[in-house]
Order: structure tokens, then C-alpha cells, then sequence
């Protein structure tokens, strides 16, 4: 008998076994009691509410989100390039400096960013209230070590030699330093720090549905009220904003040469980071922290977490994990390849953008109107909205790609699928898996949310210690998040580094 | 009197377990044009790489002016220039942007600050570009953007601009028609700045292939698998000599 080969198609379609065990549970689970709401959900969608009432508040919580976003953008996108140039190695070959900084501040940014926002968020909440400025700090938080990442992974890719020559010019080591990478930056601050903008406002959303304000709140408040066209109006100004922001970001070119620009972002740059570091010791001093009195509280409260349970949490997070990420690598493709005609892909296109556009939370919310609440169901949300992200990728992929094989493959008689398949997406794959490694360390991150909605996991836990105010459980939860997230970047990182 | 440049003293390097450089010692004097013959492979870049002080030896020492390379300042390194086999130019970079890294050593932070934003005075690289018979319409363009011959050339005014006693170059003529290898020989080998006059007598290590330009050179060095097999005056060298190198 042959022996079974995997390849980086079939890798890509069998993920999605991950649906037998999620189904049999899901399909035990339902309940016939909110299929009504579901079907007024659904048909709200078409039917929004619109009044001048809503539309001011519309304009007014919107305002609230584009300034939190791009405040939060702004800092983190300028405090990662910092934080990138000072963790990439260019710097510490510059500099002399031994290597074991470099180690010493990549670690601590790998803790910082394996904490979801909504984490820091709620942390934050439960220590100095809720506030407009948590918002901003909690996403500028994760959001500074996220981007470092970036900017340090492109500074890697300078040319050693290129190092070698400013170096034997013997400049000073200022000036070979921004030689080196002031282009690198540039053309990631292009291609990267822009679609940052977005995720910084999807973000806003999110942290909106646990209270900091935006549109979050009011998509949150109406879906709590059941006001399912009021939830819409709030959706689809939503979606606007994405489509708009979108659109202006694809318009912006950051021309180098273009010497007032230049020296306009220049001193943008200078001035985000003074306005920061004198608001944030602003925010530090004057705001109560009577929740947190002391770094000590984190050891001295007791904990009545048992470590069976603990460990049962622990399963729960990393389980979540791998189902989500099963769906969000497999369902693109095997939905893509099934329906593979035009009028189709516009369907799956308009449903993969509303999958993105609904937050996960909201999802999850709405599958929980017609199914018990259950580890299966989180994984089913959280996997559908990471699916319409990676689908945006492997369309955006499939577009643009060569298509004279899978040309030639119909012409030989064979059928569209299967052309689609070894023409088209075959030659995908493996980008498309590298891509999907990384996603999943972002889906690591996102089982905290999932976890406070539906009471699953290690979220549900530091939403329960949080509330209690035991500082000494949330340390626990958070080091235990942390170690998943740390871990499963590792791996993810070789996964990536042995497909690209 | 002592007028010993560059100096390496029982020079061995190791890179994993392939001996390199095998217990080395060179003079370069003052004004003395070397040539440095070998087969690809030999250990003429390595050479060369440890001369300016890119690769530190496994063994030995490099000495520059009679003090050891290690000891010496960062004003005092810039002595020697350096053309690369591999050019080892800035790609995101203009042409100009990258003759203008050159004056990097003599300039501070600001300087490098303004040539990035292009703000910064590109006179004395036009100078040198022209003297390298670079057509102005390529001044601004990007490296990426060269052929093969403009960016050997950029990469030789670049090293031409910091106006350095002790040139090292591993096959600098490397992608150039005959008319121009020629002018850039020139170049190299005389002294000369931008006003063409003629300074003090460079000092230059060149690593070649072409036995046809030899011309202008005081000496010949022979190397093959990390050793050197001779060091003579060029008018001594003889077909014996390269057959023991080739």
C-alpha cells in the first residue's frame, strides 16, 4: 500500500477535521428557543434603524472610536518603530552591546504582546475605572510590542554586508544606524503601520463592548436590549468606517523624497512621543488606583483556584486554540474551491467581510441566541471571524495570481474544481499556511475574549478574578496565558520559518 | 625610517573548520601599489576584510601606522577605504545618497539625518560621480534601479569621496568596459581629489584577476589556499610565479 504524503494543499484542507468533534457537540447543543431572534437578527441586517437620534449617536460614538484608534495607532506605531529598532540585531551589532539585552527586551516584549488587549483592558478598568484613556493605553500596551515585532523582523532583513561597508566607514554609529534603516522603516511603517490604523479601530470596537465607550458600547448595549435594527445601524456605520478608512489608506504613498512631508512626519514623530510620555504621567498621577494598592497585593490575597480546575482552564484555552485555528485555516479554501464560480465568490466575499466586521464577542453572542453555550461554539465564533480574515488574505492571493495553469488544466477536460485546486490554489499554500501560522498566535491571543463571553477557558477565570479583585489568581491566569501565547508563537514561528 | 602603513603580523583566520588566512605576514609601505593575485577561493578577501578591520583574526595582528588595529579611534580607522567585490551598497538609497555615505565618518549625526532627506549638499558626490563618468540623469536614481557598471562606479566614488591615503579594493574593475577601467585606474592609483590635483602618494591594495593590468603597479602578491606564495616587484614576476597561484 502507497504511503499517505502530505502536501502543503492537503495540510491546508485537514484542519478542517476539527469539525467532527465541533459539530457533535453543536448539533447537541441546540435549542429551539432564540432561533426567532436569530431570524431577527438576520433580518435586521436588511432593515436597520435610522433616525436622526441614532445617527447622532452614531456620529458621536464613531468620533469616539476614530479617536481612540488612531491615538492608540499613532503611539503604538511610533513607540514600535523605537521598540523594533532597539530588538532588532542591527542595533546591538552597531552598538557592541551584548547580546544578552537583546534577549533581555525581545522576552519582555513577547510577555507584553501575548496579553490581548481586552486583557489590559479589563485590568485596567478594574484598577482606575472606566476611563477614555484605558482604551487608548490598553491597546498602545500589546499594540507597541505587536509592531516592534514587524519592524524588528524587517531590520533583520538588512543586508549584513551592507552593515559591513557603513561600519569599515567608520561613521558614527548614529549616523550608520538610520543609514541602515531609515528605508526599511519607511516602507514598513507603508506596508504594515497603515493596516495597523484598522486593526487599532476594530480593536476600539472590541474593548467598546466591555465598556470603554465608542461604538463598541452601543453595538453591546442594543444587542443586550435585543434591539437587533438599532445593532445594525450601528454595524454597518461600521463597516462604512472600515471601507472609507480603507480606501484613504490605499490613496496614501509616503514619498521619501518629498522634503516637507518629510520633515512634517518628523515632527509628528517627536511630538507623539513627548504628548505621550507627558500624558501617560499625567494619567499616572491622577488617577486613583484604589483597587491595586501595591505590586504585593499580587502575591499576599489568597487563592481559592484548585489545581485540577486550573489545569481543566488551561486544556480548555489551548483546545479553543487549535479548533479555531482548524476552521480559520480550512474553511476559506474548502469554501472557496467548492463554490467556485463568479457569482458565488461575490457571496462569499460580502460574507467573509461581514464575518471580520462582526466583532468575534457579537458572534458568538448570536450563535449562543439558538446553542448552549460550549467550548465548540466559542471555537466556532472566534474560527468564523479569523476565517473571513485569512479568506481577504487567500482571495487578495488568488486574484492576483498567474492563471495559465489552471487554464490549461480545463483545457484538458478537467473539472473546475479540481483545475481550481492543483492550478490555482496549489501554487498558494504554502503562503497561505505561513500566513495562517501567524494568525494563529493572534487566535491564541483572541481565546481571552471569547473565554468572558462564553465562559469558557482561562478568560472566564480572569473575568471572575478580576471582578473578585484577586490580584493573585489574575497574576496566575495571566502567566498561564502568557506561557500559551509565548509557546505557541514558538512553535508558530518554526512553522512559519520552515514554509517561507 | 619606518614608513610601514599597514602591517599584519602571523595573520591566521578560521572560519567553522576551514583554515582561511594561514599565519600571514605583510608589509604595505607608504605610496606602494600591491597587487594581489589569486584564484577565486584563495583567501584574497578575507585578506582584505582583515586589513580594514571587518574580520578580526583568529591569530595575529593588524597594525595600522605601527599601532595595533584594535587600539585605534574611529578617525583613525577612516584612513583606509575600502571598494568591495560585492559593492555592498545601500539598494534603498539614490546613487547620490550613497557616494554621499562616504562622508559619513567626517560628518555628524545631522549630516547623515539630511542626506536621507535628501536635503543635504550633493555637490562634492556630483564631483566625484562625474569623475567616475557617471551621467547625471542616474544621480537620483536608486541603487536597484543601476546596471551592473553604474553601480561598480557608484561604489568607487563612494570610496574616492572620503579622500583616504590607503585604498583597498577586490576587483574593482569588475563590470566596466576597457576605456573606463583605464580612467578608474587612474583614479584609484593617483591621489587625486576632487579638483584633480595631486596629493600625497596613495597607498593602494588591489585584488585582481586580469594579468593585463599589472601595468601600474609596484608589486605583485601571490596568494592560494590562505597563504601567500609571493610578495615581488612586479618587473620580477615571471610565468613560474602564477603557475604556482593558478
Amino acid at each position: 500500500m502507497n504511503k499517505l504524503k502530505l502536501n502543503y494543499t492537503s495540510l491546508s484542507f485537514l484542519p478542517i477535521l476539527v469539525c467532527i468533534p465541533l459539530g457533535y457537540q453543536l448539533i447537541n447543543n441546540i435549542h429551539f428557543g432564540g432561533f426567532r431572534l436569530f431570524q431577527e437578527f438576520l433580518i435586521s441586517a436588511f432593515n436597520p434603524k435610522i433616525d436622526n437620534e441614532i445617527i447622532i449617536t452614531v456620529i458621536k460614538r464613531l468620533n469616539e472610536t476614530i479617536l481612540i484608534g488612531f491615538f492608540s495607532w499613532l503611539v503604538s506605531i511610533i513607540f514600535g518603530a523605537i521598540f523594533g529598532i532597539i530588538s532588532s540585531n542591527i542595533f546591538y551589532k552597531i552598538f557592541n552591546i551584548p547580546n544578552f539585552f537583546y534577549s533581555i527586551i525581545r522576552f519582555f516584549l513577547t510577555i507584553i504582546r501575548s496579553i490581548h488587549e481586552v486583557v489590559w483592558g479589563i485590568i485596567l478598568m478594574q484598577i482606575y475605572g472606566i476611563n477614555f484613556s484605558i482604551g487608548i493605553i490598553a491597546i498602545c500596551i500589546p499594540y507597541i510590542a505587536v509592531n516592534s515585532k514587524v519592524f524588528a523582523e524587517q531590520l533583520e532583513t538588512i543586508d549584513y554586508k551592507s552593515f559591513e561597508s557603513i561600519n569599515q566607514i567608520n561613521a558614527p554609529k548614529f549616523s550608520s544606524l538610520l543609514s541602515l534603516i531609515w528605508h526599511p522603516i519607511i516602507n514598513t511603517f507603508q506596508n504594515f503601520g497603515l493596516y495597523r490604523l484598522e486593526c487599532s479601530i476594530r480593536s476600539t470596537v472590541i474593548l467598546g463592548l466591555f465598556g470603554i465607550g465608542g461604538i463598541g458600547t452601543s453595538i453591546f448595549l442594543s444587542f443586550q436590549t435585543l434591539s437587533f435594527r438599532e445593532l445594525w445601524t450601528y454595524l454597518w456605520s461600521l463597516a462604512i468606517l472600515i471601507i472609507f478608512s480603507g480606501l484613504i489608506l490605499k490613496k496614501i504613498k509616503f514619498n521619501t523624497t518629498n522634503k516637507i512631508l518629510s520633515i512634517f512626519f518628523i515632527a509628528v514623530f517627536f511630538i507623539t512621543i513627548l504628548f505621550s510620555f507627558s500624558y501617560f504621567l499625567y494619567f499616572i498621577f491622577n488617577n486613583n488606583s484604589e483597587n491595586f494598592n501595591s505590586v504585593s497585593s499580587l502575591f499576599k490575597s489568597s487563592s481559592d483556584l484548585g489545581l485540577f480546575d486550573f489545569l481543566k482552564l488551561i486544556l480548555e484555552t489551548i483546545i479553543l486554540s487549535l479548533l479555531s485555528t482548524g476552521i480559520a485555516i480550512s474553511l476559506p479554501p474548502l469554501v472557496i474551491g467548492i463554490f467556485n464560480n463568479n457569482s458565488s465568490k461575490i457571496f462569499i466575499k460580502i460574507f467573509a467581510f461581514l464575518l471580520r466586521l462582526i466583532p468575534t464577542p457579537v458572534i458568538l453572542l448570536t450563535l449562543l441566541t439558538f446553542n448552549n453555550p460550549s467550548l465548540s461554539l466559542a471555537a466556532l465564533s472566534l474560527g468564523l471571524h479569523n476565517a473571513g480574515i485569512t479568506s481577504k488574505l487567500l482571495f487578495t492571493n488568488l486574484d492576483s495570481q498567474d492563471k495559465r495553469n489552471y487554464i490549461a488544466m480545463k483545457s484538458l477536460g478537467i473539472s473546475k474544481k479540481t483545475s481550481w485546486l492543483l492550478g490555482l490554489f496549489s501554487q498558494q499554500a504554502k503562503s497561505y499556511l505561513a500566513y495562517c501560522a501567524y494568525r494563529s498566535d493572534i487566535i491564541i491571543r483572541e481565546t481571552a475574549i471569547v473565554g468572558i463571553i462564553g465562559s469558557i477557558g482561562l478568560g472566564w477565570q480572569l473575568q471572575e478574578s478580576l471582578s473578585s479583585f484577586a490580584w493573585q489568581e489574575v497574576t496566575i491566569v495571566l502567566i498561564a496565558y502568557s506561557s500559551i501565547a509565548i509557546v505557541g508563537e514558538l512553535i508558530n514561528g518554526k512553522i512559519k520559518n520552515s514554509l517561507t | 625610517m619606518n614608513n610601514t602603513v599597514l602591517e599584519l603580523e602571523n595573520i591566521s583566520y578560521k572560519y567553522k573548520n576551514d583554515l582561511i588566512l594561514n599565519k600571514i605576514n605583510l608589509k604595505i609601505n607608504a605610496g606602494e601599489k600591491i597587487a594581489l593575485l589569486g584564484k577565486s577561493g584563495s583567501g584574497k578577501t578575507t585578506l582584505i576584510s582583515v586589513l580594514n578591520g571587518t574580520i578580526k583574526p583568529t591569530q595575529g595582528e593588524v597594525k595600522l601606522f605601527n599601532e595595533s588595529f584594535e587600539e585605534l579611534d574611529r578617525k583613525q580607522k577612516s584612513k583606509i577605504t575600502t571598494i568591495w567585490q560585492d559593492l555592498r551598497l545601500i539598494e534603498d538609497l539614490s546613487a547620490e545618497q550613497n557616494v554621499n555615505c562616504g562622508l559619513l565618518a567626517e560628518n555628524n549625526f545631522y549630516f547623515a539625518f539630511k542626506n536621507l532627506l535628501n536635503i543635504s549638499s550633493f555637490k562634492k558626490a556630483h564631483k566625484y560621480m562625474k569623475l567616475c563618468r557617471l551621467h547625471n540623469s542616474i544621480y537620483d536614481k536608486k541603487i536597484r534601479k543601476l546596471s551592473g557598471g553604474q553601480k561598480q562606479r557608484v561604489a568607487i566614488a563612494r570610496s574616492l569621496i572620503q579622500e583616504s591615503n590607503i585604498l583597498l579594493a577586490d576587483e574593482p574593475f569588475n563590470n566596466l568596459d576597457p576605456k573606463l577601467i583605464k580612467t578608474i585606474k587612474n583614479l584609484l592609483l593617483e591621489n587625486v581629489d576632487v579638483n584633480k590635483t595631486k596629493k600625497s602618494p596613495k597607498t593602494a591594495l588591489v585584488a585582481l584577476h586580469r594579468l593585463d593590468l599589472l601595468n601600474d603597479f609596484d608589486k605583485v602578491i601571490g596568494i592560494r589556499d590562505g597563504k601567500i606564495f609571493f610578495n615581488i616587484k612586479r618587473d620580477n614576476l615571471k610565468k613560474i610565479h602564477l603557475e604556482k597561484i593558478y
